[in-house]
């Protein structure tokens, strides 16, 4: 294969040459990679041009779904995804870049609960974020339950103003650890010769800012990704607010009998090829940059300290960021889940109740409860954490060697692109690529069973979490491996001994997000679940779409509460197994 | 594949190294051109030349971190390198100090000294003790508990030695080591770094880019240039008989001119016009064969040059352009004319900036050489 | 100085070792599978009735010699994973609400026809049956009732014709559902063009015509519209609307649990959706076998029994479409009263597509 010709390229010819085995590994990386998620996606896109390869039409080539993807309504929503996309992605990185430096570089109040701010931010779904949104906004919802009247906000929220607010609180997580892994390379040296030279806090800082300007670039073209995919906003805020999105579109298309897989296919296309300017434009800045470099010898940057006016106003505005982005959505949706009735004026005013609680385990729809439905969930979590964990490690490692390099840069375009792809695109593509009666006749079968709907979710979260991985992994030093090998460590030892320690907090939160990730995840698992074996998200939306939105608001929080149990859980048990050594390091590997 | 068997740890003896043609291209560029040494044991053997020439390149792939093109590598008679052999860096039984130090950041100061005898077949006590000794030896006990970001780079440093010679092997490497440290930290570890592998008797093979550290160090110098080997001798020889220009330049000069050659003397001795003093002669020497019309530079050691009044009958006149004390004498910058100039030329007293003086030549500290023949 | 000490290392052992083993036994509980023993491997169920698991338990249990399995999910997944296996289906029967889809099918030449159990049909029923005998009915809801809260408007302020909802004193009081994603709507919007066009055969572009002034008229009126049930309903609790025309079973759903004020009211005409049940014909025959005893079963006086109670507040709120048979619950009245009219799936499961992109750039968004 190419890139495994571009990794040899200095090879002896001798045939038991270990590094023969080493692309033979790139080989069989990409057959798994071509299996999970390429030959599925290709089998979906493939239909945009030629829909008789899945019976799917009579033609073997045709542009005509070309031209109606772009038609009037279906072009306005991928007109409007893209500038939605652009603003949001310049909007988070932005947010992200003044919080994060807030947050690592100034002595801003209450820095660890930012952090794990960010990380319930980022593990919330953009559904649940809409749902809380609107709970809260609506005539007799949540606020007016606590005494505020939002009647003249809410019209505003539902249209491109809450969207924009929900995607940039969507993207603002992604953004904010990227560009964090970035400042905290960054030595204080260069902030503090531009300081000499006369520059005041904040010139400094756009002094410095070219050189992290690598992962600003990475933040924004996933920020830009993320967003181009999002399907919760597309299909609650957007439908309502009359603003067609590129995935609603897509839903449509398929939403039909007959669904028109051609066209959905044509704007999956549109949604990955999107993301390849952002990609050409980091790699263009960052060449053969690298991040920044850890090692033994990385210090703790000093932190700014503010005087207590300005401390106060700073600490404020993270509040009031975060307020915005994530206490909203869990205050909507608590209490959504607690009102009777949510939005009923009754005559002796408004009821906090139980009752929906109640009936999550034991709901009026009979065959109905959440608990079976956890806790298969909890158990495709599991399995799935596990599984990404390790592909994407080993994509990682590959994305970060060879800085600018053929094979880096494929693997970077693959996995941005892989991100774009909506999850129903995979989901159905899984159909069509695991029924074709050759697989299941001669490489595997398991269409229609758990582990398909495994795999698809695998491949879902890899590319995401290779990239998230991908900055702390590519600042360990690699002379940390090449001295363990010279002192005797083996390949293993070598690895398990300094290289897994240092990544073990990014392994570890990695986990968890695909974990929440999972149990959250709804197009896949709609399209995919086998029969008798349905996930909470299903069982979730079919509450809150046909049955009862309050039981389902309920179920929702409960399994957000429950998701946290998990998380309170795993970090227990990192802190009793691992050395103290490894705890010193910091989620970006650097101590913090 | 063959592996090679595992070069016997156990015992500090010192390692013999063979390279014979050593090869190892990077696409089309080649960092490692047909490269031959024989290191005898015990022997301090200091590569030395600038970036992009290759000793980096040579000493990964003594290490076994990198893959050679071609030719092959022996340690103590068994081969580790070769068309059909490639043993594992674990297993070639040799130690290295980096120029990042590479120490765990994980783990703590003693663990990092105690990590390569996890792999040794001694008693847990043993290991312990053979921590603290090494600990105390280099002079950091006190902080055996510590964590390596918690040290200064010198500091650091000794742990990555004491590190490498934990093992008791017979091989030492070291990656520049000194180039990330401050200049006082520098000379202190230089010196603790030739008694201590001297002290222990192991082989080492040392890469720098800086000519005094190697000249202070070296049993043996290796001046590569562009991947080539330009020349292997002791010290003085590289000193005294630089084989080409490019070795000349590269281990101090004070100053190179274009000159004629006047005629040969005596044997390896040749009579030069200085372009800058017409009429004025000087001797230099050549291990060349040199007619009149060659194309020739002369190359003067600061050490063959000194400074006098310009009452003095003979010698070059000059203008002091710097001077710089130096703690034991001064340090000149003298200006010749026609746009040539001398540096580092050391004289006892002290001339000052823009002073007069005569400028004098020991021939054997000068050479000539065709300076188009510089590979 | 300090070695960890041997209590404490072997400590962090055994609960690394435990996490590790609960980890994967935890994991390893999905891989339960129960085999089937038997030659007759039985069929898969693709069906989004909510009394289908209670039925498939019934039918099982009768120990007809093979397993029925049931591939519960929404009609809208269901039908795209039909589509998706293309000509290597899993799927061997399909049950949902409304015939289009089995018109599309039958079209594609993918159902198994003559297929209709020999029992006595009521005119409705019969109505609803197929010529060729593909597909089959099991049940009667109507879509199009006028649901409304009787906490916010009086059954006497209620308009009393479809075309009284566009008038100004009823503006951005009256909801709906999308078509494109809420299944009984299309036969809804279908059926009213279908009465309004005054159709009777050939081209059905002057019903459509008619049918999309009435729609844009409600538009201009402030009509609201939401992907589904949930949030429609959800939406007369916010005292967002009023009244709006869903599902007879889920307005009768509504006030059984959660909304006790909400009432039907049905303008003339309402529109019949069927709940529909049909056998893949690209199955092996064995395969076919079991499937038509399963229907078979589902029109037994022990089918319907399940049908009718096993979702009491849900699908089982249904009119019959079997002789003698009536309806689950008291506050169903009697389906004369409700004006309900039939529609032909094979003239308007076609238009289908276009209809709701129409409906979904024109009425719920768009430019």
């Amino acid at each position: 294969m190419a890139i495994a010709a571009v990794e040899s390229a200095s090879l002896t010819t001798s045939p038991k040459d270990p590094r023969r085995r080493g692309s033979l590994g790139g080989v069989l990386l990409w057959v798994v990679l071509t299996l999970l998620i390429i030959a599925p996606v290709l089998s979906f896109l493939i239909l945009g041009v030629s829909p008789r390869v899945f019976q799917q039409g009579s033609q073997w080539f045709t542009l005509k779904y070309v031209r109606e993807s772009f038609s009037s309504y279906s072009g306005q929503g991928i007109f409007n995804s893209l500038w939605v996309a652009s603003i949001v992605s310049v909007l988070a990185v932005t947010l992200a870049t003044t919080l994060a430096w807030l947050i690592h570089r100034t002595n801003v109040g209450g820095r660890r609960v930012w952090a794990v701010a960010m990380w319930l931010l980022l593990m919330m779904p953009t559904w649940m974020m809409t749902l809380g949104w609107s709970d809260l906004l609506q005539p007799f919802g949540g606020a007016q339950a606590l005494g505020v009247n939002t009647h003249w906000f809410y019209g505003e929220f539902f249209g491109p103003l809450g969207i924009v607010i929900v995607l940039t609180s969507a993207a603002l997580p992604f953004a904010y650890f990227i560009v964090s892994a970035g400042l905290q390379g960054l030595g204080p040296e260069f902030e503090d010769a531009a300081r000499i030279h006369g520059a005041g806090p904040l010139r400094s800082f756009q002094t410095v800012l070219p050189i992290i300007a690598p992962a600003l670039l990475s933040a924004l073209a996933i920020s830009f990704a993320e967003t181009m995919s999002d399907f919760g906003v597309a299909f609650t805020l957007g439908y309502h607010a009359h603003f067609p999105m590129a995935t609603f579109m897509l839903f449509s298309a398929i939403s039909n009998f007959p669904a028109n897989f051609s066209v959905a296919a044509v704007i999956a296309l549109v949604l990955i090829i999107s993301t390849v300017p952002p990609i050409l434009l980091q790699s263009r800045v960052m060449r053969k940059r690298s991040y920044a470099v850890l090692s033994g010898r990385t210090r703790a940057p000093r932190r700014r300290e503010f005087r207590r006016g300005p401390r106060v106003a700073a600490t404020a505005g993270v509040v009031f960021v975060l307020f915005i982005a994530l206490g909203v959505p869990i205050l909507g949706a608590v209490i959504g889940s607690l009102v009777k009735n949510l939005g009923i004026e009754s005559a002796t005013g408004v009821h906090f109740t139980l009752t929906y609680y109640s009936q999550v385990f034991h709901p009026s729809v009979t065959g109905k409860s959440l608990g079976a439905p956890l806790l298969l969930s909890n158990q495709l979590g599991l399995v799935v954490a596990t599984g990404t964990g390790v592909l994407a490690v080993v994509l990682a490692r590959r994305l970060i060697a060879n800085p600018g390099s053929w094979s880096q840069r494929v693997t970077d375009v693959f996995l941005l692109g892989s991100v774009a792809v909506p999850g129903v695109v995979l989901g159905v593509g899984y159909i069509f690529f695991y029924n074709i009666g050759f697989v299941t006749h001669h490489v595997v079968d398991i269409y229609k069973t758990l582990p398909l709907l495994m795999l698809a979710l695998v491949a879902n979260a890899v590319p995401g979490q290779t990239r998230f991985m991908a900055g702390p992994v590519s600042q360990i030093q690699p002379s940390l491996g090449e001295a363990a090998r010279v002192h005797g460590a083996g390949r293993m030892r070598a690895w398990r001994t300094t290289n897994l320690p240092l990544m073990s907090r990014v392994l570890l939160w990695g986990w968890l997000l695909t974990f929440t990730k999972t149990i959250s995840e709804l197009a896949i698992s709609q399209i995919l679940y086998p029969p008798s074996q349905e996930p909470a998200s299903v069982s979730i939306q079919s509450y809150l779409a046909n049955y009862d939105p309050g039981t389902g608001t309920a179920m929702t929080v409960m399994t957000l509460f429950e998701m946290l149990a998990v998380i309170g859980i795993a970090l227990a048990i990192y802190r009793l197994v691992t050395p103290e050594g490894w705890r010193r390091i910091g989620w970006s590997g650097v101590q913090s | 594949m063959e592996r090679g068997s595992v070069v016997n740890k156990s015992a500090r003896r010192a390692t013999s190294v063979s390279i014979r043609g050593l090869t190892k291209r990077f696409g089309v560029k080649s960092a490692l051109d047909d490269v031959s040494i024989d290191i005898a044991p015990g022997t301090f053997l200091v590569l030395l030349g600038p970036s992009g020439s290759g000793k980096t390149t040579l000493l990964r792939c003594l290490a076994g971190i990198e893959r050679p093109s071609g030719g092959t590598i022996a340690i103590d008679g068994e081969q580790v390198a070769g068309p059909k052999t490639f043993v594992p860096p674990e297993r070639r039984g040799l130690a290295m100090v980096f120029q990042d130090y590479a120490l765990w950041p994980h783990l703590s100061v003693r663990k990092n000294v105690a990590y390569p005898l996890a792999t040794s077949s001694l008693a847990k006590g043993d290991r312990k003790s053979r921590c603290d000794d090494l600990l105390e030896r280099v002079g950091i006990s006190h902080l055996s508990e510590r964590f390596p970001n918690e040290l200064s780079g010198g500091e650091q440093q000794r742990v990555a030695l004491a590190r490498a010679l934990a093992a008791e092997v017979g091989l030492i490497l070291f990656d520049e080591p000194l180039s990330n440290l401050d200049a006082d930290r520098r000379e202190q570890l230089r010196i603790e770094i030739a008694t201590l592998t001297r002290e222990v008797g192991a082989t080492a093979v040392y890469i720098t880019h800086d000519q005094s550290e190697a000249f202070a160090l070296a049993d043996q110098i290796g001046v590569l240039n562009q991947g080539r080997l330009i020349q292997l001798d002791a010290p003085e020889t590289i000193y005294r008989h630089p084989t080409n220009a490019f070795v000349a330049r590269f281990t101090g000069v004070a100053g190179e001119f274009p000159v004629r050659v006047l005629g040969e003397k005596e044997p390896n001795r040749v009579e030069v016009a200085l372009p800058f003093a017409s009429g004025y002669a000087i001797g230099a020497s050549t291990t060349e064969k040199l007619g009149p019309e060659a194309n020739v530079r002369l190359f003067v050691r600061a050490v063959g040059v000194s400074l006098v009044a310009p009452s003095h009958g003979s010698g070059v006149c000059g203008v002091v352009r710097d001077v710089a004390f130096n703690g034991h004498g001064y340090d000149h910058v003298v200006d010749v004319g026609d746009g040539f100039s001398l540096t580092k030329i050391y004289a006892a007293s002290r001339f000052e900036r823009a002073q007069n003086v005569k400028v004098c030549f020991d021939p054997s500290s000068c050479f000539v050489m065709d300076s188009s023949r510089e590979a | 100085m300090t070695i960890p000490s041997k209590p404490k290392n072997a400590v962090r052992k055994r609960i690394t070792v435990l996490a590790i083993a609960a980890t994967a036994a935890a994991g390893s509980l999905t891989f339960v599978a129960s085999a089937s023993a038997s030659s007759n491997p039985g069929f898969v169920l693709y069906s989004s009735q909510g009394y289908d698991q209670a039925s498939v338990n019934a039918f099982n249990a009768s120990a007809p010699g093979f397993k029925v399995t049931l591939n519960d999910n929404s009609t809208g997944p269901l039908l795209q994973q039909i589509q998706a296996e293309g000509s290597n289906p899993t799927w061997g029967v399909l049950w949902v609400d409304g015939a289009s889809a089995f018109a599309q099918l039958d079209n594609e030449g993918k159902l198994l026809k003559h297929s209709v159990p020999k029992v006595k049909f009521n005119p409705q029923g019969l109505a609803n049956v197929p010529k060729d005998g593909s597909f089959t009915p099991t049940g009667i809801t109507v879509t199009g009732a006028l649901c409304y809260d009787s906490s916010q408007i009086t059954a006497a302020q209620l308009p009393s014709t479809w075309a009284q909802l566009s008038d100004a004193q009823y503006k951005g009081l009256v909801g709906m559902n999308d078509p494109s994603q809420s299944g009984p709507t299309y036969p809804m919007i279908a059926g009213l063009m279908d009465y309004l066009g005054k159709y009777k055969s050939g081209s059905t572009t002057a019903a459509v015509t008619a049918g999309e002034a009435f729609y844009e008229a409600l538009h201009a009126n402030g009509l609201v519209v939401n992907s589904t049930n949930g949030p429609t309903i959800a939406a007369m609790e916010a005292h967002t609307i009023s009244m709006a025309t869903i599902q007879s079973s889920a307005c009768y759903g509504a006030e059984l649990t959660n909304f006790p004020s909400m009432r039907v009211k049905y303008l003339n005409p309402s529109i019949e959706l069927p709940s529909v049940i049909g056998i893949d014909g690209k199955q092996p025959a064995i395969v076919r076998k079991d499937a038509q005893k399963f229907v078979d079963w589902v029109l037994s006086p022990a089918g319907q029994a399940v049908m009718q109670t096993a979702d009491a507040e849900g699908d089982s709120l249904f009119w019959p479409v079997l002789k003698g048979e009536n309806p689950s619950n008291h506050l169903i009245p009697k389906l004369a009263s409700t004006h309900a009219i039939s529609t032909n799936p094979y003239t308007w499961g076609p238009l289908e597509t276009n209809i709701n992109t129409w409906f979904d750039s024109s009425i719920a968004g768009g430019v």
